[in-house]
């Protein structure tokens, strides 16, 4: 791997992770305070997810395992904060109805 | 208040002394990078390095214990059993602490032989302390795991958060019995070094800390214990089923074969995800319990928690933990700055939490707010952003220009560590240092001034 | 099965933690016969009887040490018991004085001193230290160097003078010698290839 594409696929890596992070929190945020405008904010972040995702296998010299793992995971983040939510919200009425 | 949470008291008061030692030599040690000829032949760098990091994990292991003497009597109902060794435990621990930290600073290092091991220095990261002082740290992990276990036994009580402490007591003081060996072939030394650092750091110390973490929910939030549990339930099995091979990311450079490659950037390219959920957790529970909490500095230090561990563990590792990368990054500042920033965000701010509980509880205060401690948050939270952004600046300086182009060689190293990236980064890691400490001290004054007196129910109304 | 049921997560984080246990287990088996000494991985400590290289392999894609003929350390060809010793003596040194806490060995130890993985083999030795030694090989000014750091500054950070015996210093370079004979699955990259990238 050469010195500019280490750094580079470096921050596109950090980055990926950064976005799905940013869609979470926002997803969350949005279902917290009922604000559709921030889920969409959210679904923004995912979107550039997986920009990141698909950029990282077409530009980096990454291994393709790599890519296809890191590609997968980019499908993976886009459930995970409304699998949790749902979770959640169904553990917390089951076990504290009275809230 | 039970005789186990004094000594919590105690135990919290050491950690903190000890976290404010932490600081004074990680900043010397960020000053050698600026001023190299700095103490030279007198006290060099690896002696101010080896202060750092032992404090770190001892200070982290005494708030943990703390934490766990604090709640144990809570969660059984009873007072823990064979307290007066737990107290005993607690002065030969600091002795010890001390005299091993005197040898350090006056004796630094002997000859090569078995003598240096016993009573100097073993010269292993993070596990430097002489064999004597680690058979010292086996001793009280064994008297703590004795009271654990004997006040389950004596309150015939076993919840599921005692099930999952008692179990991680095992692997606990198991894995710490490879703090002895000094053996001559340096890859088998490393491979079982790892298993003591990363089993204590990403495995064990993480059950531990979602134990301490699960009785703080219920107690600060009021969290159920069935959701607690369930959590924590799910919280081991991710942490355990990722970091147990997660393990391998450790064994790409060390001799090690080579399918370690690909187990070990496999699983810790899944360790964003669980972190993901807890993020997606952390909101949900600030969203429902914010107008409930009492103690509003605990409950900002365990979201800042999941938030640390997310950025510090998650987007930090995955940024160098693929092995093409990491092949270049390892061993570089940029190593540094996610340790700093992991740590931070996994244990400090859990600790700093639990300090909080321990300090509205003894003040007897129905509600924790005020001014200080938000200055303590912000002042520590930016110092350590400050200190991981310049830190990963200078390793990325490094890994450019020292490793890719230069070809690991010294004058490569040399040359990287001359350069401009790498001097702005240090100074900036310095400054920010500075920043971090000046929070610590806000931190102290606060967890020591008695608080505001303040109606509950107008705070509780107060908005979000 | 009921999801909001903490026994079922339960069951789960139990039946995960075993099998990546028994899993870790069965690799840990393998691995140590890897890296013992005189596995496939870690030569034979009388590996430093021979001269070492480091060169790039195209199919394993990464770069591998490579063993020569003879070039005896110190002129002096040992038995693997002497090497042994040695070696016994060397890991002492790089405990005792803490060498890992401002060096990095595979990586592992701390950042202010350069790696010491391939030390052995760094351009250095015959282009600034044995000129500035005036030692005629590289492993006398190896041994200079570390017995006396603070005669020899290269640059502003300096290593501090340790007081290393000779025999410590000998047995240091011998340790350092063997450390750069072990495949590494290619750590360091480029080592001395300044400027060239595969």
């Amino acid at each position: 791997m050469t010195a500019s594409a280490l750094l580079e696929t470096a921050a596109l890596l950090g980055l990926f992770v950064l976005a799905g992070g940013g869609y979470g929190s926002l997803y969350s945020a949005g279902r917290l305070w009922s604000r559709p405008a921030l889920i969409r904010a959210g679904g923004i972040c995912w979107a550039l997810t997986f920009v990141l995702a698909l950029t990282i296998a077409i530009h980096t010299p990454l291994d393709p395992g790599w890519k296809l793992l890191i590609l997968a995971s980019a499908v993976v983040y886009a459930v995970i904060p409304p699998l949790t939510w749902r979770y959640l919200e169904r553990l917390h009425d089951e076990q504290e109805p009275h809230q | 208040m039970y005789r186990s949470q004094k000594l919590s008291l105690r135990y919290y008061t050491a950690a903190v002394a000890l976290f404010g030692v932490m600081i004074v030599f990680g900043l010397l040690s960020a000053l050698y990078y600026l001023y190299p000829a700095m103490l030279y032949n007198v006290f060099d760098f690896h002696m101010s390095k080896i202060m750092h990091i032992d404090t770190l994990v001892i200070w982290l292991l005494m708030g943990f214990l703390g934490a766990v003497y604090w709640y144990l009597p809570k969660e059984l109902g009873i007072e823990v059993e064979g307290m007066w060794l737990a107290e005993l435990m607690f002065w030969i621990f600091c002795v010890a602490v001390a005299i091993v930290a005197l040898v350090f600073v006056f004796v630094q290092y002997g000859s090569a032989n078995e003598f240096s091991m016993w009573f100097i220095n073993q010269g292993r990261k993070y596990v430097e302390a002489p064999r004597w002082a680690a058979i010292g740290i086996v001793v009280v992990m064994a008297v703590f795991a004795y009271n654990v276990i004997a006040t389950c036994i004596k309150a015939r009580k076993m919840t599921g958060i005692m099930w999952v402490l008692v179990l991680d007591l095992i692997p606990l003081l198991a894995v710490y019995l490879d703090a002895f060996p000094a053996v001559t072939n340096m890859s088998v030394d490393l491979y079982w070094w790892w298993w003591l650092v990363h089993m204590w750091v990403e495995s064990t110390w993480e059950v531990l800390i979602g134990c301490v973490m699960a009785l703080v929910l219920m107690d600060v939030m009021g969290t159920s214990r069935r959701i607690v549990e369930t959590w924590l339930y799910i919280e081991v099995m991710l942490v355990l089923g990722a970091g147990i091979l997660g393990l391998g990311h450790h064994y790409f450079w060390i001799g090690t074969p080579q399918y370690w490659l690909g187990i070990g950037g496999f699983f810790s390219a899944l360790e964003p995800l669980p972190l993901l959920g807890m993020v997606v957790h952390a909101i949900y529970d600030a969203g429902t319990h914010r107008m409930k909490t009492t103690n509003q500095p605990a409950f900002f230090w365990i979201t800042a928690e999941a938030f640390g561990n997310f950025i510090g563990a998650g987007i930090w590792g995955f940024m160098m933990t693929l092995p093409q990368i990491n092949l270049f990054s390892h061993g570089t500042q940029w190593t540094v700055s996610h340790g700093h920033f992991a740590f931070y965000g996994a244990y400090v701010c859990g600790i700093i939490a639990v300090l909080y509980v321990a300090k509205q509880q003894t003040s007897g205060v129905d509600m924790l707010a005020g001014r200080a401690w938000k200055w303590g948050f912000g002042l520590l939270n930016f110092g350590m952003v400050g200190m991981v952004m310049g830190l990963l600046l200078a390793g990325m300086a490094q890994a450019f220009y020292g490793r890719a182009i230069g070809g690991s060689t010294l004058m490569a190293f040399t040359s990287a560590s001359e350069n401009a990236w790498f001097v702005s980064g240090m100074w900036a890691r310095l400054f920010f240092g500075f920043v971090f400490a000046a929070g610590y001290v806000v931190l102290v004054y606060d967890l020591l001034t008695a608080p505001k007196r303040v109606p509950v129910t107008r705070a509780r109304l107060e908005p979000a | 099965m009921d999801i909001q049921d903490p026994s079922f997560w339960r069951a789960g984080a139990i039946s995960t933690t075993l099998v990546m246990i028994v899993v870790l287990a069965f690799l840990s088996v393998d691995s140590m016969s890897v890296i013992s000494v005189g596995g496939r991985n870690v030569p034979k400590y009388d590996v430093i009887n021979h001269q070492i290289g480091y060169a790039y392999n195209w199919s394993r894609r990464a770069d591998v040490p490579v063993i020569g003929g003879l070039e005896p350390l110190f002129g002096k060809t040992v038995t693997e018991a002497q090497a042994t010793d040695l070696m016994r003596t060397g890991k002492l040194v790089i405990q005792s004085r803490a060498c890992m806490d401002c060096h990095t060995i595979f990586g592992n130890g701390a950042y202010y001193g350069p790696d010491l993985t391939k030390s052995w083999l760094d351009p250095a030795w015959p282009q600034i230290w044995m000129p500035m030694t005036g030692k005629t090989t590289r492993e006398d000014a190896m041994v200079e160097f570390l017995m006396h750091p603070d005669k020899y500054p290269t640059w502003s950070r300096q290593m501090p003078n340790l007081q290393l015996s000779e025999d410590e210093a000998r047995a240091t370079v011998a340790y350092l010698k063997w450390l750069s004979a072990i495949d590494t699955n290619g750590f360091p990259a480029n080592f001395g290839q300044s400027g060239k990238q595969p």
